[in-house]
């Protein structure tokens, strides 16, 4: 029997994955998706246990999953296993590379911060001098965005801010501040220049914001979606007479069986490094010489702690502690703003937490009198920032690791630079700056923060650009080099900015699915 | 990151009994069981059919939920990857850094330096390296301060020993760069949360209405495990 052709083959089922599937179906594509992973279900893969009944009494097993540092001895079954799926980096430069390989992927565990991009990121060349921009700008963007945020009910306040793009929300109830959090808000603004918001969530249904309830059954219900599980990407492959992408190459995750499934147009949709890396392995699109840099994502930590007085040894004071405030980015908003670094962090402050006993050099019952003493008064901020796209910061493949399936191993080289680490003091002198000046004490404070990868907002690699000499993919994500063959995840994106990626992820899908389906119509594409 | 929606607490037969081959087995076992009790009475009506593909009725599992008992709670772990003198200095630090205090137990009550006997046993060269340096270094200063073991020092003593070891540290991932400040920094926090996850720290912390540290959640079973290479 001759294998069947689809319109569309999507490698990944998450966000973007996921979105492909829902608009492409919906325009009456055939589609196959094929996902590495298996079909997850909580129910059975979930039992409720006492710490003391794991194994190793919540350390987690030694050596495992050591760049995972979200991994607990409760969740570390839901990553994908290090040894199975190895990457190498310099041991000096470590890269946390954090995957999971479940239908739906790592939409079944964001954190569900929604946010958009603004023209400080789309247009960043113009404001930084590198004249590098994003072939897409906030306005185009904008309708795109809207209907994710429906999708996704995403709940915020609106501003009016321009850095901060306000969205289709679903109206937010918030109580008022505590009297902290005023302080914190009146302190930064006067001398900071900072503006005070909420954070913006995507609220989803039953408290999962995903593709696999999001965006996949919706899909499913046309018919036109067929998905196989634990098919593992090895290769695409590309039809000689043509130079179009023709299918792709797969492992059966447990038989090891190789198969090669036949369609008109490959959507790559793996989570940025799985993607670049598939392309790498199947040696395409690469004439830019782009495939693979400027690996880029945000700096995660920072931490300044501080406690006021009037709450401490128990005290608590009606309306004094609690909530929190979200700062969008206040840095380099203008060309006059002369900093050490350049692009820019938000800040997350919240009020009302305990010290950690980490924090003193002290044990036993003098520690916990300490801890005791602080309960409940402290103020803390943390940032996500920026970090530059450079194009030394890349990734290819190391022929001499394969993962369990023996398809070749990635090779991930990025280090920070003075830029993250001005940036990362800059935050936490300005943090502490403003606990100082509200009368409360320091407790402990770090511009420390850790290495690349953890944010797990990884993006880059494949970045798109009006220029097929310097760029991937093109406005409308397809490859420059071939134009049935699209990346629709974060590996398209040419500036990260310090938001959650994922809001501008399913935007572009959607965007790039709907273009392709005109286009297919038309007789463009494939 | 983690945001799962809320799932209730489901018991092992039950998550087994929803898998298509254990229902066969399941129902396999019931008409057999039923049978075997009182071979002379009939049951009231006839057991379910099967249905096609080998799935029996749905219902109830015939499998009884026995009690069992945690290996820690009937047996001991007899320390083995510490030499003596090593572990006898952990020992006693921890019984230094963590004792009965406010109606908690101890980490020694908590069984914390068997427990880490066993853990640092499993960890990576490098903090076996750091324990091992450390606990001799513990016994080194207290020779060299008091002539003794750092075991056999009492509590002023040890304290002069450990006390400037002890250093705050501002972000977990910022250990000191000096390997005795690390060692204790390490230890010390490894203490504390052997001590707070233990079964003897919960069991007294439910006694008392206390909310235990450690607590319960969510574990994650393999998902449909990959078949294994000989």
């Amino acid at each position: 029997m001759p294998t069947k052709i689809y319109d569309v083959l999507i490698v990944g089922s998450g966000h973007s994955g996921g979105m492909a599937a829902n608009i492409l179906t919906k325009s009456g594509a055939e589609v196959l998706m094929l996902n590495a992973g298996p079909e997850s279900d909580f129910e059975r893969n979930r039992v409720n246990k006492p710490v003391h009944d794991l194994p190793f009494h919540g350390f987690g097993q030694p050596g495992r999953l050591p760049h995972v540092f979200q991994s607990n001895e409760f969740n570390a079954n839901q990553w994908v296993d290090e040894k199975e799926v190895p990457y190498t980096h310099d041991p000096a430069n470590p890269y946390n590379w954090v995957r999971v390989r479940l239908v739906g992927g790592r939409s079944l565990f964001w954190a569900r911060q929604s946010f958009r991009l603004s023209d400080f990121e789309f247009k960043a060349g113009d404001l930084e001098g590198t004249g590098v921009n994003w072939p897409v700008d906030l306005a185009e963007m904008d309708p795109y965005y809207s209907r994710v945020e429906a999708i996704f009910r995403v709940t915020g306040r609106k501003e009016g801010w321009p850095e901060f793009p306000d969205g289709n929300f679903v109206e937010m109830q918030t109580g008022p501040n505590s009297k902290t959090v005023e302080k914190m808000s009146e302190i930064g603004k006067q001398r900071h220049g900072m503006k005070f918001s909420k954070m913006r969530t995507s609220l989803g249904q039953n408290g999962l914001a995903s593709s696999v309830n999001l965006l996949l059954p919706d899909a499913m219900a046309t018919n036109k979606l067929t998905m196989v599980s634990n098919a593992i990407a090895r290769e695409i492959t590309v039809d000689k007479n043509t130079g179009l992408a023709n299918g792709v190459h797969f492992v059966d995750r447990h038989s090891h069986r190789e198969m090669h499934a036949r369609a008109k147009v490959v959507i790559v949709a793996a989570g940025c490094l799985e993607s670049t890396r598939l392309l790498l392995n199947s040696g395409i699109c690469n004439s830019s010489g782009a495939l693979g840099h400027y690996l880029h994502d945000q700096i995660y930590g920072v931490q300044v702690v501080g406690s006021v007085p009037e709450a401490r040894d128990g005290a608590h004071p009606q309306g004094l502690m609690g909530g929190g405030a979200f700062v969008p980015r206040f840095r380099n908003l203008t060309k006059a703003d002369k900093r050490n670094f350049i692009k820019g962090y938000c800040v997350i402050l919240n009020s009302g937490g305990n010290a950690n006993p980490d924090f003193f050099a002290d044990y036993g019952p003098a520690l916990q009198k300490k801890l005791d003493h602080y309960a409940g008064s402290c103020v803390s901020g943390s940032i996500f920032g920026e970090r530059p796209a450079r194009f030394e910061n890349h990734v290819s493949i190391n022929k001499n690791v394969s993962d369990a399936w023996g398809i070749p191993a990635l090779h991930i080289e990025v280090k920070d630079g003075a830029n993250e680490l001005n940036m990362a003091k800059d935050a936490a002198d300005t943090i502490e700056d403003i606990f100082h000046t509200a009368g409360w004490d320091i407790v402990s404070k770090t511009d420390r923060f850790y290495p690349p990868g953890y944010s797990i907002h990884e993006v880059g690699t494949c970045r798109m650009g009006d220029n097929p000499k310097t760029s991937v993919l093109n406005r409308w994500n397809q490859a420059h080099d071939m134009k049935n063959l699209l990346v629709v995840d974060g590996a398209s994106f040419v500036t990260c900015g310090w938001q959650n990626p994922t809001m501008t992820i399913l935007s572009l899908s959607m965007r790039a699915s709907e273009h392709l389906a005109q286009e297919a119509k038309k007789g463009n594409v494939g | 990151m983690i945001a799962l929606p809320h799932m209730k607490r489901r018991r092992f037969f039950q998550t087994v009994a929803a898998l298509p081959a254990a229902q066969a087995l399941l129902a396999q076992s019931t008409t057999t069981s039923t049978s075997s009790q009182n071979p002379a009475q009939k049951p009231v009506s006839p057991p379910p059919t099967p249905a096609p593909g080998g799935r029996g009725a749905r219902g109830p599992s015939p499998i009884p939920d026995f009690e069992e008992s945690s290996y820690e709670a009937v047996s001991e772990y007899e320390p083995k990857f510490f030499t003596a003198p090593q572990y006898a200095a952990l020992k006693r630090l921890c019984a230094l850094l963590q004792p009965a205090h406010d109606g908690n137990p101890s980490a020694v009550e908590c069984q914390a330096p068997e427990f880490l006997d066993f853990l640092v046993s499993a960890e990576m060269p490098d903090r076996q390296k750091l324990y091992r340096d450390g606990l001799d270094l513990l016994n080194s200063s207290a020779k060299k301060k008091f002539q003794k073991d750092f075991a056999s020092l009492d509590d002023t003593q040890a304290d002069a020993v450990v006390r400037p070891m002890l250093v705050p540290i501002a972000w977990e991932k910022d250990m000191p760069k000096d390997p005795t400040q690390h060692f204790m920094a390490q230890a010390h926090r490894d203490i504390r949360t052997a001590t707070q996850n233990s079964r003897e720290w919960a069991t007294a912390g439910a006694s008392t209405g206390r909310r235990r540290f450690g607590g319960s959640g969510n574990f994650i079973t393999p998902i449909d495990p990959v078949y294994r290479s000989n």
